[in-house]
């Protein structure tokens, strides 16, 4: 077995481990980022194609939450993380929600006066913008609608550069903060999974690993290290601990944005390289609307979800473009490290109430997709009737059912909660995991609920606020 | 105080509330518009007067909300529709109680109406902590069950409606009423008595607040008229809450001057345990989302429900005209009238 040593080992090169690891190796502590999936040049792969999916995506975009609908969830699985495939949406944490959790889970420090600071140092750093020219037809239909309906709309900043030309450049972690870690002397070693943390006395003394060479062999990797933060979002950082025997308040009460979709065709082409960027914010904070990525595959999934015969839309499908609902849910799930499996088993149970939330917000993505001019609309909902004018729409209530409806989610969160409050949490306020000296979590699964909004902005904001804290103490 | 809207606009129009209020508004506007689940329960609506409009329809539905919302203008909206037994599953709470205000809200904005008055509950707030407490306009929230989270939700749409300056809203929370349109299960509320049948749980001084449906009446045109009751929230009742051994025995008296033959027994009496029992065996089958009536009902017998209509009556100039007793006998009345068994 090779071995190595390090100062901080840092799992995980998303939105958490990338912040995580650029801030400690630039105030000089020595640091290793282990990343599982590959390292991939940020310029190779078309965004939101397939090509993209097999290459960064955990299992190509495949997995799922079971329950009742089970619920389809994607992750990152590169370096880079998340970041390297989301739409780059930009939104600070809610000041309410901060509010909320700092009370409900006593989190130190924590509340909208101090993340507004940590969030102005991130924009600052990456560059956070609108639009410089007119939004793409996907997104325009949305505002279109929206203003139509008298309905509250907002075009949404993004992690994006543009040059002179007007070419924007999503500024994911593998351009920013990844090469910011290694000009600090960082080691990033991608294509290597970690199968567990070695513990000793309340310490972690370091990390077996499992190393995939370009050839296929592998290896496996001792990396002894004297701090241990695990970044590897909300479903594998828990999984992770278990597998290493953490299991106090790790890996329950998940949280998501369960999502519901709609392919609407207008009698247009629409756009289908950029996920749109204007949102309804109306029915705030209980739903969202907003576009998805709409690239060909995108659009045959989607139709495919309200039924098997997609021969004759996807005829049209330059002029079809895919939007959704996402819900805040009272339900939760939990995280399960099964022995001998790579992958967790996750659960998730969504209420009565997210169930009607769900069908609400199809309904309503219903009526801004035909004040925008669709003219037909394909839900996410088996059989769901294909509706082409307002009086279709009330027929998705009670189609919208446990067995009949398809969903989605892209933001997972609270599986090892953050605070004071030992009972309900599975790390201190700064994300030290109880019970140990040494072990640390900084990513998605310290938000003790769901964001209700793109979840990277408090991500790196936490993440940031945390390894302050880590500096000044340690 | 307003000019009377000489239009409004109900929904829940032919339930027990939604006909007691229309057969007011009928006497006094020149437009009530009136939305009703279906074709049935529109034509006895129509007989009553000609200024009354019916729309047909599911208040989830945005096809039927827009035709309920077409050329009313300026209208004053009553938001009367809501589950509060359903027949299926607890989803309804959710679909009609926060769904079908959202529709409600977001046309009565498109519209321009001037005022919408939302119809709440006590279920927003649970049960009283002491027999002393009264819920006021400022207690927590501490919702009952699926149908008190589905009107705290609404509730809330309701407040940020009026707060964030799309439509102008007034909340009139009420209690359990009683009055004439009565459903079915309320005759068979007083056949029970009258056989001495329905049951005390425990020693029957737990209170309840109620309200005469035309007390309530009176306080939702208040709250429509109070320039001043905009994104405001009152608690609208009976001017006294009453031992539920006194609604007992106020029944009986009233059944006996109606005429009816009362038993001359004592209630039987159930532990209040039966009661803790019954809340927690409702809690396990609405987690499922299966909802049994009468267990519902049985497991809220055991707890104060009792609320302090002081600001409605200080700030809107509500006054509770009608008492228990006559309030009940109108209610019995109504019943024999309409061909019920008690």
């Amino acid at each position: 077995m090779a071995t190595m040593t390090t100062e901080v080992l840092v799992i995980g090169s998303g939105a958490g481990g990338a912040v995580t690891a650029a801030r400690l190796a630039e105030a000089g502590r020595q640091v290793t980022v282990v990343e599982e999936g590959p390292w991939v040049d940020p310029d190779r792969h078309e965004p939101f194609s397939l090509d993209e999916m097999v290459a960064k995506y955990r299992h190509r975009g495949l997995q799922g939450a079971l329950g009742s609908p089970a619920i389809a969830y994607a992750e990152g699985r590169c370096v880079g993380g998340s970041t390297e495939i989301n739409s780059g949406l930009y939104h600070r944490l809610p000041d309410y929600l901060a509010e909320d959790w700092r009370t409900a889970y006593d989190i130190e420090d924590f509340g909208a006066e101090p993340l507004a600071r940590y969030a102005a140092q991130v924009e600052e750093e990456l560059g956070v913008s609108r639009l410089p020219t007119a939004p793409p037809p996907s997104s325009a239909a949305l505002e279109r609608g929206a203003t139509k309906l008298g309905w509250r709309n907002v075009e949404f900043a993004r992690v994006f550069r543009y040059d002179e030309a007007g070419r924007g450049t999503k500024q994911t972690m593998s351009r920013t903060m990844v090469p910011r870690a290694v000009a600090a002397g960082a080691d990033v070693i991608p294509d290597c999974r970690v199968l567990r943390l070695d513990r000793k006395a309340g310490r972690v003394t370091g990390a077996r690993c499992e190393r995939t060479h370009p050839d296929g062999g592998r290896e496996l990797l001792h990396i002894a290290a004297d701090h241990v933060v695990v970044c590897a979002g909300a479903i594998h950082t828990p999984a992770l601990l278990q597998r290493s025997g953490i299991r106090r308040n790790i890996g329950n009460g998940l949280k998501m944005h369960p999502t519901v979709k709609i392919a609407a065709r207008f009698t247009h082409p629409v756009d289908h390289g950029d996920v749109p960027m204007h949102r309804v914010t109306e029915f705030d904070p209980y739903l969202t609307i907003g576009g998805s990525a709409s690239r060909r595959g995108h659009i045959a999934m989607a139709l495919a979800e309200a039924s098997p015969d997609i021969v004759e839309p996807m005829e049209s499908w330059e002029n079809i473009s895919v939007y959704y609902a996402a819900i805040r849910s009272h339900g939760a799930g939990r995280v399960r490290a099964i022995p001998g499996l790579r992958a967790p088993l996750v659960t998730y149970k969504l209420t009565e109430a997210d169930m009607s939330r769900l069908a609400q917000g199809l309904v309503h993505l219903g009526e801004v997709l035909l004040a925008a001019g669709a003219v037909e609309l394909y839900p996410s909902v088996v059989g769901g009737p294909v509706a082409r004018d307002l009086d279709d729409l009330g027929r998705w209530w009670d189609r919208t059912t446990r067995a009949n409806t398809n969903l989605m989610t892209v933001h997972l969160f609270s599986t090892v909660r953050m605070g004071n409050d030992r009972s309900r949490t599975g790390a201190d306020s700064y994300g030290r995991v109880w019970d140990h000296d040494n072990l640390y979590v900084n990513d998605g699964s310290l938000l003790p609920g769901a964001s209700g909004v793109n979840p990277q902005a408090a991500i790196m904001a936490i993440a940031t606020r945390n390894c302050e804290h880590f500096l000044a103490t340690i | 105080m307003n000019p009377t809207n000489p239009t409004a606009v109900v929904t829940g129009a032919s339930g027990w509330l939604g006909q007691n209020l229309v057969r007011h508004l009928a006497t006094e506007r020149e437009r009530v518009r009136c939305l009703v689940p279906d074709t049935d329960a529109a034509a006895p609506l129509e007989l009553i007067s000609p200024v009354i409009e019916t729309v047909v329809g599911d208040v989830r539905d945005p096809a039927t909300v827009d035709r309920l919302f077409a050329d009313v203008g300026a209208a004053s909206v009553f938001h009367v529709a809501a589950v509060i037994h359903p027949r299926r599953s607890t989803r309804e709470f959710f679909d009609v109680n926060v769904g079908g205000t959202q529709m409600v809200l977001d046309r009565a904005r498109r519209a321009g109406s001037s005022r919408v008055v939302h119809v709440s509950s006590n279920s927003p707030f649970g049960a009283n902590p002491t027999p002393a407490d009264r819920f006021t306009e400022d207690s927590p929230y501490n919702p009952y069950m699926g149908y008190g989270q589905s009107k705290r939700e609404a509730e809330l749409m309701v407040k940020q409606a009026n707060d964030r300056g799309d439509v102008p809203t007034t909340i009139v929370r009420a209690p359990w009423f009683y009055g004439p349109y009565q459903p079915s299960r309320q005759s068979q509320f007083f056949t029970a008595i009258r056989k001495g049948r329905f049951p005390l749980v425990g020693d029957g001084q737990q209170q309840r607040s109620m309200v005469y449906t035309d007390n309530l009446v009176r306080g939702l045109l208040c709250a429509e008229r109070t320039e001043a009751a905009a994104g405001k929230a009152y608690w609208v009742a009976d001017a006294q809450p009453y031992t539920l051994a006194d609604i007992l025995s106020t029944v009986r008296d009233a059944l006996a001057a109606e005429g009816f033959d009362v038993a001359d027994r004592r209630p039987p009496r159930i532990p209040r345990a039966a009661s803790v029992l019954a809340e927690k065996v409702d809690a396990a089958l609405q987690s499922r989302g299966r909802y049994v009536q009468a267990v519902h009902v049985f497991g809220e017998m055991k707890d104060t429900i009792a609320c302090d209509v002081s600001r409605a009556r200080a700030e809107l100039g509500y006054e509770p005209a009608v008492s228990l007793f006559e309030g009940m006998r109108a209610s019995i009345r109504w019943c024999r009238d309409h061909g019920e068994r008690i």
